[in-house]
């Protein structure tokens, strides 16, 4: 172990001999530090944020429908139990937050306009309790129990039907014997969501008042169940798929939406690579200064050898010197990038593109979000390359032949 | 004859320590290898983006009533569309020009209901302007224009529990708020791949849409596809020129129509070249640290060269001159490397897992071959050339300061 | 018993075009408690003998034994070891490592031995008063004049009182009070410890000190006198 120690102590004092290729080779490790995690963390913020408000809308990590629901999503494919069924059931399981929908294609329309739309039939205390998209009130009121009788649309839909607080609107929709259901509701809320899409495509009314319209007494569309880690949903989805037993489609919420699914996939893997290739960029640098670290140092290489330090021990100087190196560059690099997301905690205003960002399911402000494992990913990955791209150089120093180093001239 | 010396002088420490001048050109072949493979995929995949997405719809341009391209409201009309598409066909002599209305209507068949937005398309043009004519994969597309006929997308077709020859009731409203209603035999069954954009569009003839929902002739937009996308901004003028100031109608080019499409691509470029820029600046500190490492080294011989009258300045451009020497070994390097490598793609077509699912939002395919131009094989390297001839201009400086006497004094 | 023994030894180095015999059937044999010099002009192979008896180049033919061990065999890594537990250095040049200071580089060979810090750093300080450096312990290499750096590297070499001194012109760089007094070490280091010393150089003040004078020229041993008879 005094070996270690006086390689240690070598590879410390060695670095700084060079302070000028030390301190470019520090900048370079800390530029590269820095953008691997300022950039996932940027990128992690839009595709999380993607992921919240994709979740919010779908809504929930876990839904539950009738197994024909999703290629057919008409008033005929119901959930196979009731809603106090459901409810009693779930009451026994401990399963709290969760909702239970009335979910149909419809048409909306004021005196002027018609538009497409999902009529949703909700309770408005479940919803609130499962964070689903509408829950955030722009103007006037949300809905306040399953009975009440004001239906709330999204500020971009009220705008297109030329239609405000207080006017009213006929849904149009269709009946289990395919005959037309319709019904006028005044509106009494405006609701807000991060993607102008969402505020087009949804409007929710309470739960038994489309039940009525329907005519669908007590039963409903979907379950919608969320939990704490959208990562995590293996647990949620079996108990699910328990208290349902077998009689209903229950999926998460990757098997729901597939290009969210895919996109946090695509996501982890993004970040590796991109921690790959900046590293491979820096390697060139890493290895080029301690070829000529080495180098240098022919002399009292061949020295050590000379009075008995095994190769080993040049070697792992030569190891030490490149992972402090490395550290150096990866707490002044970290250090960094924490500092330059403080500045952004209130979002990145990217408005000017938000057309674009909304192509790909992103809102236009972007709150960089620097996730732990990924700094620890970047930090091992630079860390563990980086000792072995230093293994070379390492080698080849621990191969002098000690006459040779020290007869030199 | 100067030149001459002077550049093989340069050659010449460049290769002093080869394994530090390859690990250099390494630096640069990495990253000019790795830019040329990206750019050109970018590039490529931004040209389908663009087309594809036109292509299925929008075409290259729109004349509207003003509003409409935000609003969707029906009243918001382009009056006698037939007559004024047919001036701006002969006028412009393109035959991709066509009229289309929209409105929004509940489909029922005998038991299903659903509802969707219906254009109404003539049935002469609409092939010229859209692919979904094309898409028909059961039955045939509308050939009269005043036909009770409908297309639907086979999602809906299914959902709807129909199959041609069918017929189906539309209830809406009209342009005038009215209620309208009409029934229509399903005369064609379209597959575009996407189950939902399936479900949500049907298409009529556009006479027939006009009946229906009280359109007294006129349509919501008149598409237009000019001969290439380059030249939209020639054709623009000549087509406002064309309008009667009357109707006081806008002519919108695709950007405006796909206002997301370009951002998403100026979002896409912003976020690809904050990387680039940091793999550029990533080699041109390596750059720095092997010109910085040479000019070092050879304090003393400097130190020599100088006391015999040689300015530092030429000794700076010496450094340069052995830069741009690595630079550019790097440069045709990488670019060479780069190309070959997105021309292997190019043969073998690109992929990466996930990619199908995400290409299908963009209107891309899943596999992708990219194509090296001039533009992709360069525009990387150049700006790796160019930073490191910038890098090394901190070592070139430094002998500005140096002292012959103290240089000559210095060990190595 | 033997302390080092060659049999034949020969070493060619090549310089341009010509073959330079460095070594020429050179047999050699020192008993334990020797101190012996090797005297020749410069380029007369002293270097390159001592090299092969300290195992730090290996001979084209012959064999080279240290204490009953045949060492030209000998890999790497038991050569380092050898040289760790037995045979103290000091280099014609170069003797430093230029980031330690001078106790550290004394410390040094201990430290790879693996004693402990206490013990090292105690004798590192008695050694350093013995040759006179006391209180430049914390001089770095590049601090200290060329007869100190020579004596921390006399120094390092003696510390762990090894059973076999190679010293390659160790007073090159010394004036003569200080020569007298490192002369005087190894030779009270020779008699109390029965240290055994090869020593190389052509400084007639350190020839007057041997028992033993070995003269060598192009390669080969041309005179073996013993002085301690005379
Ligand atoms: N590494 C080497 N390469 C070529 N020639 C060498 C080398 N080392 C020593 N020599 C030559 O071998 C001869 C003996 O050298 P050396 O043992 O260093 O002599 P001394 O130490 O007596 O001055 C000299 O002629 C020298 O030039
Ligand atoms: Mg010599």
């Amino acid at each position: 172990m005094k070996v270690v120690q006086i390689s240690f102590l070598l590879a410390s004092r060695n670095l700084w001999r060079n302070y000028r290729r030390t301190i470019i080779m520090l900048v370079a490790i800390s530029v590269g530090a820095w953008a691997m995690i300022f950039m996932t963390a940027l990128m992690r913020g839009m595709v999380n944020e993607m992921l919240r408000d994709g979740i919010r809308s779908l809504p929930g990590l876990v839904q539950v429908h009738n197994s024909a629901y999703r290629d057919d999503p008409s008033i005929n494919n119901l959930v196979s139990m009731t809603d106090i069924e459901i409810e009693t059931t779930f009451a026994a399981a401990g399963i709290e937050r969760y909702a239970t929908r009335v979910r149909v294609p419809a048409i909306i329309s004021s005196e002027r306009e018609s538009r497409g739309v999902t009529l949703l039939g909700v309770d408005p205390l479940r919803e609130r309790s499962i964070e689903a998209v509408g829950s955030v009130i722009a103007e006037g009121r949300g809905l306040e129990s399953i009975d009440d009788n004001g239906i709330v649309i999204g500020k971009k839909l009220a705008g297109k039907l030329d239609t405000e607080i207080g006017k009213r609107i006929v849904l149009m929709s269709q009946d289990p014997d395919n005959e037309v259901a319709d019904r006028g509701f005044r509106v009494v809320g405006l609701f807000e969501a991060n993607l102008a899409a969402q505020e087009e495509a949804f409007v929710f009314a309470g739960r038994t008042v489309v039940q009525k319209m329907l005519g669908i007494d007590g039963r409903v569309s979907e379950i919608a169940l969320t939990g704490d880690d959208y990562r995590n949903v293996e647990l949620l989805l079996a108990d699910t798929r328990r208290l349902m037993d077998g009689r209903d489609e229950v999926l998460s919420w990757q098997e729901l939406d597939t290009f969210l699914g895919t996109m946090l996939g695509v996501m982890d893997g993004f970040v590796l690579v991109w921690i790959v290739v900046i590293f491979l960029a820096l390697s060139f640098g890493l290895v080029n200064t301690l070829v000529m670290a080495v180098f240098e140092r022919v002399r009292e290489i061949g020295l050590m050898l000379a009075l008995g330090m095994r190769p080993s021990g040049i070697m792992l100087q030569i190891i030490f010197e490149s992972l402090l190196l490395l550290m150096l560059g990866l707490s002044i690099g970290n250090a960094l990038a924490y500092a330059s997301v403080i500045p952004l905690k209130d979002g990145l205003d990217i408005s000017v593109v938000a057309e674009g960002m909304e192509m790909f399911g992103a809102a236009s402000v972007l709150y960089p979000e620097i996730q732990v494992n990924d700094v620890v990913l970047a930090n091992v990955v630079v860390l563990t390359l980086g000792l072995i791209a230093s293994l070379s150089p390492a080698w080849r120093a621990s191969r002098y032949e000690p006459v040779k180093a020290i007869t030199k001239v | 004859m100067a030149v001459n010396i002077i550049s093989r002088l340069a050659w010449r420490n460049v290769w002093r320590h080869p394994r530090r001048t390859w690990l250099t050109i390494g630096a640069m072949v990495f990253s000019n290898a790795l830019l040329v493979f990206m750019i050109s995929i970018q590039f490529g995949m931004y040209g389908l983006m663009i087309d594809n997405t036109l292509k299925a719809f929008t075409g290259h341009m729109q004349v509207q009533a003003p509003g409409y391209k935000d609003d969707l409201k029906m009243r918001q009309v382009v009056p006698d569309a037939a007559t004024l598409a047919e001036k701006l066909r002969s006028e412009l002599k393109l035959d991709r020009i066509s009229a289309r209305s929209s409105a929004f209507a509940l489909l029922s068949s005998e038991d299903r209901s659903y509802g969707v937005q219906v254009f109404g398309v003539d049935p002469q043009y609409e092939p010229g302007v859209s692919t979904i004519p094309g898409l028909v994969r059961e039955g045939r597309f509308p050939t009269d224009n005043n036909a009770q006929e409908i297309v639907i997308g086979k999602t809906l077709a299914r959902n709807l529990r129909v199959e041609t020859g069918d017929e189906l009731t539309l209830l809406g409203s009209g342009r005038d708020g009215s209620f309208a209603a009409a029934v229509a035999e399903i005369v064609g069954i379209f597959d575009s791949g996407v189950p939902d954009f399936d479900r949500s569009i049907a298409e009529i003839p556009l006479g027939f849409f006009g009946d229906v929902f009280f359109m007294d002739h006129a349509a919501h937009s008149i598409v237009i596809v000019a001969p290439a996308l380059s030249a939209v901004e020639e054709y623009r003028p000549r087509v406002e020129e064309l309008l009667s100031p009357a109707d006081g109608l806008v002519v919108h080019d695709w950007n405006a129509l796909q206002p997301g499409l370009k951002q998403a691509i100026q979002a896409d470029i912003s976020s690809a070249f904050f990387m680039y820029g940091i793999l550029v600046i990533l080699v041109a500190f390596s750059v720095m640290n092997t010109q910085l490492m040479s000019v070092l080294e050879r304090t003393h011989e400097f130190g020599i060269v100088m006391s015999l009258g040689v300015t530092p300045g030429r000794l700076g451009r010496l450094v340069l001159l052995e830069t741009g020497m690595i630079a550019l070994a790097g440069l045709v390097l990488g670019a060479l490397v780069g190309g070959l490598i997105t021309l292997w793609f190019g043969y073998k077509g690109f992929s990466y897992p996930g990619m199908d699912q995400l290409a299908a939002n963009f209107n891309l395919p899943s596999r992708f071959y990219p194509q090296v131009t001039v533009l992709t094989l360069f525009l990387g390297p150049v700006f790796v050339f160019a930073g490191s001839i910038l890098s090394a201009l901190y070592p070139a400086l430094r002998l500005q300061w140096v002292h012959p006497v103290e240089a000559m004094r210095s060990l190595q | 018993m033997s302390a080092v023994r060659c049999v034949d030894l020969c070493k060619t180095y090549r310089q341009g075009d010509q073959d330079i015999k460095a070594l020429d059937h050179v047999d050699l044999e020192i008993s334990d408690g020797g101190f012996v010099c090797l005297s020749a002009p410069s380029g007369g192979g002293k270097t390159t003998l001592l090299n092969a008896i300290g195992g730090l180049d290996k001979p084209d033919t012959g064999e080279v034994w240290i204490a009953e061990q045949r060492i030209d065999q000998m890999s790497k890594g038991e050569l380092a070891a050898l040289r760790l537990s037995q045979i103290g250095f000091v280099f014609q040049a170069y003797n430093l490592i230029p980031v330690l200071s001078a106790r550290e580089n004394i410390e040094f060979v201990m430290q790879v031995q693996g004693q402990p810090t206490a013990l090292r750093r105690d004798k590192a300080m008695a050694i350093l008063r013995e040759v006179g450096l006391a209180g430049l312990e914390d001089r770095r290499p590049a601090e200290m004049s060329g007869g100190q750096q020579q004596r921390v590297a006399v120094a390092r070499a003696i510390v762990s009182r090894p059973a076999l001194v190679l010293a390659d012109e160790p007073t090159a760089n010394l004036d003569s009070t200080t020569s007298d007094g490192l002369m005087a070490l190894f030779v009270d280091l020779n008699q109390n410890h029965n240290t055994t010393f090869v020593i190389a150089t052509h400084d007639q003040r350190v020839m007057g000190y041997a028992k033993r004078l070995i003269r060598m020229l192009d390669g080969k041993i041309v005179d073996d006198i013993d002085q301690q008879a005379a």
